[in-house]
């Protein structure tokens, strides 16, 4: 077990991050570095509800990789518990990474289709080698996040996208994470089971007080999962706070555009 | 709708071409199976000369041997039938061997990338466009005749092809959300590989080998034919072909006895028949682009 | 009050297998000239089918009933179906992915030339003039001419997609989904742009959408669908002040907006797939003021004046 060297569970320290690419036009001998996100300094304490946010081409995406131990950052430090990630060994690394629960952005690709939902439920207690009773956890698991029992004998085609959400959700949970990284939750689903998908990302807080951080390009789901905002914006960070004083309070002109773009509605409503 | 093969089979089931290829494989592997119980003369079968060689030769057909006899007094008849069984001993060791070492090769370069995956490509590049009658010629020289000739000699085209396929395919399940997830949450290397990447790159894998069976087929028998695998009096379609033209007496003898050309060449003709069939009717069941296009309206 | 589109009782399906899936199960649908109508439903509901036999997409094994009306033209009656010199013409369309719309290999150039080519047979120089005047509609540079889409982001190559409707001077736009591919804070752009140029070319626009709240601000009409049926149709104000559906309610209630927080409600279950056969209200298994007679089906009443809903409640309208 990790020793809790800081008190926030996830932390970014300086962190300039990117990929090597083959530039088109020469030889691919000469490789470039492509840098995506700069000067990235990010935290996350326990029991906090973050969002991120950014539209696409953000760095948003990348972020998440090199948050995930994927993608290892040109410079910075990348810490989990006060231990930095990528200079440590294979195991401990993931032992770390244990303590995220990751649920990807696309239910529709991210389910094994030859695979139960039992058994995709199964595999993280599996590979951290969990010696209680399995299927216990996943009942438990499942009644959590809102899904009728007979789901876990079921394959993933036979649900629907918000049902295959919500597996994702469970497995992410199942092994008991610290944090919770929900990549853009709401962007495949219908609007009526977006509202459904927020409220449950709230009562799993309620319930379990983990951390939860949110990625989205949507102010308005963000406003409701989060306490602290992050915007993120051609790789760097560039407000930062509580949705309030973000939309009172604008630093950036991307923030003060984003804002001068959404009309008055309430001469509507 | 019922999920997986049971699925499949049921949607294809429903095509005459399928059950026409169906009926025609089950065929030959009945016959492959019971060939050794039914043939009237297995000591013709197997290659024996019989000892009325003169009063039994180049016979055509008839009541007693249905298929004529051959150049040396033989049942054409057994010859054919027990046939089946080499035909299909060969293609299914064939095809069973390089499926396996294209499964390992291909998944092994498209799950660890980097150096392994250039240089597993290389040879599979290497290997694929090899002519297998050249490589069983020089097999035979070194090795001498028999089934092995022709069954490495294929072998050491066919694993590359599948390397290739295989290795299309995993690529991109590889990419895939749940692959990077089990990653993620440190599953060990060899369980992502069988639950995640095997698992749903095999339906595929076997409808291709399926297909490709009946070209397997052909080049065995081509093989054979030019006299590079199986030795003269063996019961192999090619062979037969390759007796009938070299030892009968050339094309003048065909002409007179042409049974000895086109029992072989039917039955080869029809199991290739039969695997295409099969194969491609399966597979327009599992390629989503082949399918009804409707899918894409909504 | 010239109608520009006119459906009776349409229905739409789709021939597979032996059997046939109705996306479309019966609407009906009157839109003024010069009006925006929004048709706003969730996955599943038929809204594209609606939308590509108004504009002539259907694919070949659809299948139709009912008819529809563009001006004086009749295009469906029955099973059949004649889009000759309207479609392309009358009808544009905007569809709604612009990465799988737009041509790969063809510059914005010659995008605009094939289309306006294969319906007025121009030549190069007109069309290139055609296009500058539409792509400055959009605000976009004649630079982007030259360019290739993949050069161009998202929301550009969104905006070519609206100028190619417009290049055509069809009088009837149907823009499908125009908001789903875009980041959040743009939909309003978008949507603002639309209506703008709905204004001031004077044309018929139909909006095809999920969206309630980012389109109801260009609207004049609305029409809910669910389940292959209209629920709700009326005017705007009609709709968002005064909704005599639930589901149009739960509609209003579930969809947020940035910097109005207000306890974000939801209703169990999920709109039913395309084409499924459903006995009595389609909304009855989700509705939480579901009754008895809700298990028939429910007719249409007339609520207001050009308001209408199929609600067995809707005169009540408990939830208001």
């Amino acid at each position: 077990m990790a020793v809790n060297r800081g008190k926030y569970i996830i932390e970014l320290e300086n962190v300039i991050a990117g990929y090597i690419v083959a530039p088109p036009k020469l030889r691919s001998i000469f490789k470039t570095k492509q840098i995506v996100l700069r000067d990235i300094n990010f935290r996350v304490g326990t029991s906090e509800r973050v969002a991120i946010v950014g539209r696409s081409g953000s760095g948003k995406s990348t972020l998440l990789k090199v948050i995930l131990g994927i993608l290892k950052p040109f410079s910075g430090r990348v810490l989990i518990h006060g231990h930095d990630i990528y200079r440590l060994p294979w195991r401990r690394r993931v032992e770390l990474l244990r303590r995220i629960g990751y649920v990807p952005q696309d239910p529709f690709k991210s389910l094994n289709p030859v695979l139960k939902v039992k058994s995709i439920l199964k595999e993280p207690l599996e590979a951290c080698g969990f010696k209680g009773n399995v299927d216990e956890k996943i009942r438990l698991i499942v009644k959590l996040v809102g899904l009728p029992e007979n789901v876990v004998d079921m394959y993933p085609e036979e649900l629907s996208g918000g049902m295959r959400q919500r597996v994702l959700i469970a497995r992410a949970l199942i092994s008991e994470p610290e944090v919770l990284i929900l990549d853009e939750p709401t962007s495949a689903l219908d609007v009526s089971i977006q509202a459904q998908v927020v409220n449950l990302i709230n009562e799993i807080y309620e319930r379990l007080k983990l951390s939860i951080i949110t990625v989205t390009h949507d102010l308005a789901i963000a406003q409701y999962v989060a306490d602290r905002v992050v915007v993120i914006d051609n790789g760097r960070i560039v407000e930062e706070g509580s949705l309030a004083e973000i939309l009172n309070n604008p630093r950036s002109n991307f923030m003060k555009t984003v804002i001068s773009s959404y009309p008055k509605l309430h001469k509507l409503e | 709708m019922e999920r997986g093969l049971i699925g499949i089979i049921q949607r294809a089931s429903r095509k005459t071409r399928f059950k026409a290829g169906l009926a025609l494989s089950s065929l030959i592997l009945i016959l492959a199976v019971v060939a050794l119980y039914i043939v009237p003369f297995p000591q013709d079968a197997l290659g024996y000369v019989p000892r009325n060689v003169e009063a039994r030769r180049l016979l055509p057909p008839s009541g007693d041997f249905l298929f004529g006899t051959d150049h040396l007094g033989r049942d054409l008849f057994s010859r054919v039938i027990m046939g089946a069984r080499t035909a299909l001993i060969q293609v299914l060791t064939v095809t069973i061997i390089s499926l396996l070492l294209g499964i390992i090769v291909g998944v092994t370069a498209a799950y660890f990338r980097g150096l392994i995956e250039t240089l597993l490509n290389y040879f599979v590049e290497v290997f694929m466009p090899l002519p297998a009658v050249v490589i069983a010629l020089v097999l035979r020289l070194a090795l001498g005749s028999g089934i092995h000739v022709v069954i490495l000699a294929l072998v050491s085209t066919w694993w590359a092809w599948y390397a290739r396929i295989t290795y299309v395919y995993a690529r991109g399940i590889v990419e895939l959300d749940y692959v990077v997830l089990a990653k993620l949450v440190g599953l060990s290397n060899i369980k992502v590989i069988s639950r995640h990447v095997v698992l749903n790159i095999i339906q595929p894998l076997v409808v291709q080998a399926i297909t490709d069976m009946g070209g397997v087929l052909l080049e065995a028998a081509s093989i054979n034919f030019l006299g590079l695998g199986l030795e003269p009096g063996s019961p192999e379609w090619g062979v037969m072909l390759y007796e009938a033209l070299f030892y009968a007496g050339g094309v003048e003898a065909v002409v007179k006895a042409p049974w000895l050309v086109v029992f072989p060449g039917l039955f080869l003709l029809l199991t290739i028949l039969g695997f295409s069939l099969l194969g491609d009717c399966l597979r327009e069941e599992i390629d989503p682009r082949l399918r009804r296009r409707w899918r894409l309206w909504f | 009050m010239v109608l520009a589109i006119k459906a009776e009782n349409l229905k739409v399906g789709f021939l597979l297998e032996e059997e046939v899936l109705w996306a479309v199960k019966g609407v009906d649908l009157a839109v003024e000239e010069g009006t925006t109508l929004c048709i706003i439903g969730e996955s599943g509901c038929g809204k594209s089918t609606l939308a590509s036999a108004i504009a002539g997409t259907l694919p070949p094994y659809a299948v139709t009933s009912g008819k529809l009306r563009i001006y004086d033209r009749v295009l469906i009656n029955g099973d059949v179906r004649n889009y000759n010199g309207v479609r392309g013409r009358i009808t544009a369309y905007i569809p709604q992915n612009p990465g799988t719309s737009l041509n790969p290999f063809m510059t914005i150039e010659d995008h605009f030339y094939y289309v306006l080519k294969s319906i007025f047979g121009i030549n190069r120089k007109d069309s290139r003039r055609i296009a500058i005047e539409a792509l400055s509609r959009v605000d976009l540079d004649s630079s982007i001419l030259e360019k290739y889409p993949h050069e161009l982001s998202g929301g550009m190559q969104q905006r070519v997609l609206i100028a190619l409707a417009l290049s055509t001077n069809a009088k009837i736009l149907i823009a499908d989904e125009p908001t789903s591919s875009i980041d959040a804070y743009l939909k309003f752009q978008v949507v603002k742009l639309i209506g703008k140029l709905q204004r001031e070319l004077n044309k018929t626009l139909i909006v095809i959408t999920h969206d309630l709240v980012t389109t109801s601000t260009i609207c004049d009409d609305i029409a809910i669908m669910y389940a292959g049926r209209i629920v709700e149709l009326g005017g705007r104000e009609d709709i968002v002040l005064n909704p005599r559906h639930p589901y149009t309610k739960m509609l209003l209630e579930v969809s947020p907006i940035p910097g109005i927080r207000k306890p974000l409600k939801h209703i169990s279950g999920e709109p039913p797939n395309l084409g499924v056969e459903i006995t009595g209200c389609p909304f009855y298994e989700r509705c939480p003021y579901r009754i008895e007679i809700c298990k028939q089906e429910p007719q249409i009443w007339e609520i207001g004046e050009q308001h209408t809903s199929s609600c067995w409640r809707a005169r009540e309208a408990p939830w208001l």
